[in-house]
């Protein structure tokens, strides 16, 4: 249980929160992926409007490992959101819980791979690598990514750990320098 | 049913058929599912919206699997197709017919996850409706001074978690001065019960599941 009491409950709350914040600001991505999806289906390649955006959709995970530097952050910050996300208009239901697992998983990796220590760039882009490949490897299975042909497979591939490198890595890296400068971390932990 | 474990139930079905391609099994849920949700008096309004939105990204997999797939194109296709509706609809079953106060109810009282965690996520939980709004107030605050913050404004995060920060201190302060203790032993006035019914039911769906997977032979 020593785990369990390395959590405060402002912790939860705010990981939670973030969660909740990032889902709504992501809102106004839909329509952008519900167009680009809708226009690459003739060509059988709708899954990359999925690829491009998908690196949004793990930031909470990486940015809650970042934020609050406990072993699990990263998974819960993502599993968190993904519950809220699941009860307030998420039409994928239990699925959404997985895919958060999934991806909070992949983030805490890299913050694993790198020992818990790397709060920089390093730190960063092994979780967007790791992100990439824990998701990808659930793709496989979930969206049948293993019946497609090698070249697409592989489009997918790099076109998501751009994704993720983008979002992930450049868009969390600038948020963490934002919040470095303010000094507010310090005054949560 | 006990909450959790209808979610335990439905994490199993929507792990399993993940790694299954059978068309006639996914049906079989989505009917399953339906006759279920009418049961709890589901309107057929809602019924209609769950088969229309997942209906672009089902198109979406279809088509690539038909073009760019290998091997059985078109079994693939339909495989897909139907996983996505037999994930909607099953996990329709659940967020339909439970709230998240019974679920945080049931993890803590039936499976003994730490109270900070169910009442640290409830909290966060209410505050959505002011959290939307709350985004909406600082774009409009961006505009004023003439910055468009969009989806990739590492600002319009920054924000966010500054509100965050507040909001999360100021909530686990009026928890606290409630009598809120982290840690300690708690009493329940909603009681959630979890009966042998319930492990029934689970281990009845479970075997059903397999037998669906492995037994009947379908075409």
């Amino acid at each position: 249980m020593k785990w369990v009491k390395s959590w405060y409950l402002n912790d939860i709350i705010l990981l939670a929160l973030i969660g909740i914040f990032f889902g709504a600001i992501f809102m106004g991505t839909n329509f952008v992926y519900n167009v680009l999806s809708a226009a690459l289906t003739p060509f059988g390649l709708s899954g990359l409007a999925n690829e491009l955006l998908l690196g949004l959709w793990c930031m909470p995970g990486m940015l809650a490992g970042y934020l609050i530097r406990l072993k699990g952050s990263a998974t819960l910050g993502e599993l968190l959101a993904a519950t809220v996300e699941m009860f307030f208009g998420g039409q994928w239901g239990i699925t959404t819980l997985i895919s958060g697992i999934v991806q909070g998983f992949g983030a805490e990796l890299g913050y694993i791979a790198t020992g818990y220590k790397h709060y920089d760039w390093l730190g960063l882009t092994a979780a967007a690598a790791t992100t990439t490949l824990v998701t990808f490897g659930w793709d496989l299975a979930r969206n049948g990514y293993f019946k497609l042909q090698l070249w697409l497979l592989i489009l997918y591939l790099v076109v998501r750990f751009i994704s993720m490198f983008v979002f992930g890595g450049l868009l969390t890296k600038a948020i963490t320098d934002l919040l470095d400068r303010s000094h507010v971390l310090k005054s949560t932990h | 049913m006990n909450p959790s474990m209808k979610l335990l139930l439905l994490l199993i079905i929507a792990l399993e058929i993940s790694f299954t391609t059978i068309v006639s099994l996914n049906v079989a849920l989505v009917i399953l599912a339906i006759i279920y949700l009418l049961a709890h008096r589901t309107r057929l309004r809602t019924l209609g919206w769950l088969v229309l939105l997942p209906l672009l990204p089902a198109i979406g997999l279809w088509s690539t699997q038909y073009i760019n797939g290998s091997g059985d194109r078109t079994l693939m296709a339909w495989v897909l197709f139907t996983r996505i509706y037999a994930f909607v609809f099953t996990g329709a079953t659940f967020t339909l017919t439970t709230d998240v106060l019974q679920l945080t109810d049931s993890l803590e009282q039936n499976w003994h996850m730490p109270a900070k965690f169910a009442y640290g996520v409830l909290a966060a939980y209410n505050l959505v409706p002011r959290i939307r709004h709350e985004v909406q107030v600082i774009r409009a605050a961006g505009l004023m001074r003439g910055q468009v913050l969009s989806f990739w404004s590492p600002q319009l995060y920054f924000k966010a978690i500054l509100i965050s920060i507040n909001w999360s201190q100021n909530l686990a302060q009026a928890m606290r001065s409630h009598g809120f203790v982290e840690d300690a032993p708690r009493t329940h006035y909603r009681q959630i019960p979890l009966t042998k019914v319930d492990w029934a039911i689970v281990i009845t769906g479970v075997i059903l599941l397999q037998i669906g997977v492995f037994v009947i032979p379908w075409t």
